[in-house]
């Protein structure tokens, strides 16, 4: 083992390495903050170019630009309130409040530490558990799957913000726009009318940055007076204190490592992601705050938790993929195409096979985590200037680049109408107080739901497996106390208070 | 000083008042017309062919989904009701301040849908070129100095980035009736 691990230490500390990891982890922060470019994009585009390099510098580099792509998402959520990436969804939740109160630079600080912990979390985990987590994560059938849903679709009661009704209508707005196209299974067009537009369905992608860029960046613009007397999306004095952020982080230790815990785990299941790690880590911290009721108004604990959970799939992705050979994300996927370009067969032998360039990419999870920290905390004052950009400059950019990232997606024109149809109900629906998060949540769990749904009765008709599998159990078990502790919040939250009496 | 302070309050209670007539009666337009296209979808989606290997077919989820939100529709609708019934009519001109006040949003997203749909006619360099200095132009960038960052600002957005994405990323980004 330590030969391996002296091995692959030799093979990755070496100037091109290190270099090409730079330049890996630089891309992916700022390509993440675009708007539509996600992090899985950035990785195709990097594997060509790591064909001509060893196998663990290619690697390494991609895992470069993966980790830095899961920091680079928060910047554009703190800044302008849109997520630059799907698994930044829950940052703008409490990072953009705080940006807009005048603290950019706190919500960026902390952000960049939560994810460094994330990171690290993560590879401890992926170091000390990956074969027993991996073998969980391999249990889970279509009845697992679809509780898993459930229980993560009951963080949609905690995302509705002062109505329930409406943050649940959301929520299904979202699991209905996921079934327009094909279905999962039997292949049949539903919803399409006919329409070219809508044939091959609503990309999720184009659903977030319509609901959040085209509907925020309306929202901007609707005070004339300040928008054209040239007003900047943040004003006042910006500060950017690290080392205050870097306290404020290790004050909760709590969250910090329940929120990369939850990132482990649900970066370890096959078809999860980031996106989904963003917003359950954000619920659970919500859910075991002191203060939940600072939630969604800047609240550091709100920042932490997103950015931790998001960062810290990274590792658990990893813990399938290494373990048995099976990616846990698209990004993974790539990743495992990048070892078998290279002759690396991937499955449960790789680690007995290849133990160096296994070790090599544990300790290349550690380096692209530093080094991640050292390229933000280095140019975040640069990103900070974006917020003294006046609106007038900022909004028909960012626009423009939203553009260019829905049609980039699939080389479509129908997804850049798509884009500008589901923009205006975003922009109707935040007119209405209508919170979007359930939506873009329902968006993201619909097909895994409905798949995971009928491939269960498919296989045995009898429902009540549902309930008499320990893991689906479990999971059904933690979706009704999570429903119930909700509706306990709300009630106290509508309670009239003495005072108002 | 307390009279104008008093007429301060009484615009403020009538703009309040306003805001919320106004709110839901976009609630109730805006569930009704989805209630009814829900419910059309609901009818539409028991067409949908069944599978003789599974006991759901393509249309039993989404009609789950679909049954969901019509009753959601309806219990929105039903919880604005008593907003009306509570407020007192639109003052006049308020439609008219509304508008005057998104005016700039409303621009924007008629630019926007303007760029969007002559992209594929112009392409992406042509189509983006003009949205952008019309844009900034629109959102206050008016002083001869400001025009000339903007119209900078628009070519390395449109052209520019058009060539990035072709020579360094390989993707085409639509290039319209020049090919």
């Amino acid at each position: 083992m330590l030969e391996a691990i002296l091995l692959g230490a030799d093979q990755l500390f070496t100037f091109t390495t290190m270099l090409t990891m730079l330049v890996g982890v630089t891309v992916g922060v700022i390509a993440a903050a675009i708007p539509g470019f996600t992090i899985t994009m950035a990785i195709v585009l990097t594997l060509p170019l790591t064909f001509t390099m060893p196998p663990l510098q290619g690697v390494s580099t991609m895992l470069a630009v993966y980790i830095g792509g899961y920091t680079g998402g928060m910047i554009s959520a703190a800044l302008l309130g849109i997520p630059g990436t799907p698994s930044a969804v829950a940052t703008t939740f409490d990072a953009f409040p705080m940006a807009r109160n005048g603290e950019p630079g706190r919500a960026l600080a902390l952000g960049i530490w939560a994810s460094f912990f994330g990171t690290l979390i993560s590879t401890l985990v992926l170091i000390a558990a990956a074969p027993p987590l991996a073998l969980i994560a391999v249990k889970l059938g279509a009845w697992e799957y679809f509780s898993l849903v459930v229980f993560a679709l009951t963080i949609v009661a905690s995302l509705v913000g002062r109505s329930m009704v409406r943050g649940l209508f959301a929520g299904l707005l979202g699991l209905l726009i996921a079934t327009v196209g094909a279905d999962p299974l039997m292949g049949v067009t539903r919803f399409t009318f006919d329409l070219r537009l809508l044939s091959a369905g609503i990309p999720f992608l184009v659903v977030l940055i319509g609901i959040y860029a085209v509907s925020q960046l309306l929202k901007e613009v609707e005070n004339p007076d300040q928008v054209q007397k040239g007003r900047q999306l943040i004003t006042g004095r910006i500060e950017f204190r690290p080392f205050s952020a870097l306290r404020e982080v290790l004050k909760n230790p709590i969250n910090l490592l329940r929120s990369s815990m939850v990132g482990v785990f649900i970066g370890a299941v096959p078809g999860a992601g980031g996106s989904i790690a963003n917003l359950l880590a954000y619920d659970q911290a919500k859910r075991g705050s002191r203060h939940p009721e600072d939630f969604g108004k800047g609240c550091s604990e709100g920042v932490i938790a997103s950015e931790s959970g998001n960062s810290a799939t990274s590792g658990g992705g990893l813990i399938p993929m290494i373990a048995l050979g099976i990616p846990g994300s698209a990004v993974d996927a790539v990743l495992m195409a990048a070892l078998m370009v290279h002759g690396i067969g991937v499955g449960p032998r790789l680690i007995m096979d290849n133990a160096d360039t296994v070790y090599g990419m544990f300790m290349a999870m550690f380096v692209a985590g530093a080094m991640m920290l050292v390229v933000c905390l280095l140019s975040m004052r640069l990103f900070l200037k974006v917020t003294n950009i006046p609106k007038s400059v900022i909004v028909p950019v960012v626009l423009t680049c939203c553009l260019v990232g829905a049609f980039t997606l699939n080389n479509r024109v129908t997804d850049i109408y798509l884009l500008l149809g589901i923009g205006l109900v975003g922009y109707i629906m935040t007119k209405l107080d209508y919170p979007l998060a359930p939506l873009v949540l329902g968006v993201i769990l619909g097909p895994i739901a409905e798949t995971n749904l009928r491939r269960a009765l498919m296989t045995n008709e009898d429902w009540t497996l549902f309930f008499t599998r320990p893991i689906s159990a479990v999971l059904l078990g933690l979706a009704v106390i999570s429903i119930a502790l909700a509706i306990r919040y709300h009630l106290r939250q509508n309670r009239p208070r003495p005072e108002d009496a | 000083m307390s009279d104008a302070n008093h007429n301060a309050r009484s615009l403020d209670d009538r703009a309040h008042i306003d805001a919320k007539r106004a709110k839901a009666w976009g609630h109730i337009i805006f569930n009704a017309i989805l209630a009814l296209l829900f419910a059309f979808m609901f009818v539409r989606a028991g067409e949908l062919p069944s599978s003789m290997w599974e006991p759901m077919g393509a249309g039993t989820f989404p009609r789950i989904v679909l049954a969901f939100l019509v009753v959601f529709n309806v219990m929105i609708i039903i919880k604005e009701l008593p907003s009306l019934k509570q407020t007192s009519a639109l003052s006049q001109g308020a439609v008219r301040a509304w508008l005057i006040e998104h005016r700039l949003a409303f621009g924007v997203l008629i630019l926007f849908g303007l760029m969007t749909a002559a992209v594929p006619i112009l392409g992406f360099r042509w189509a983006s070129l003009p949205f952008l200095i019309v844009c900034q132009y629109l959102l206050g960038a008016r002083s001869t100095k400001a025009l000339v960052i903007a119209t900078v600002i628009a070519l390395a957005l449109s052209f520019g980035l058009e060539s990035l994405f072709r020579h360094v990323f390989t993707i085409s980004l639509p290039r319209g009736m020049w090919g």
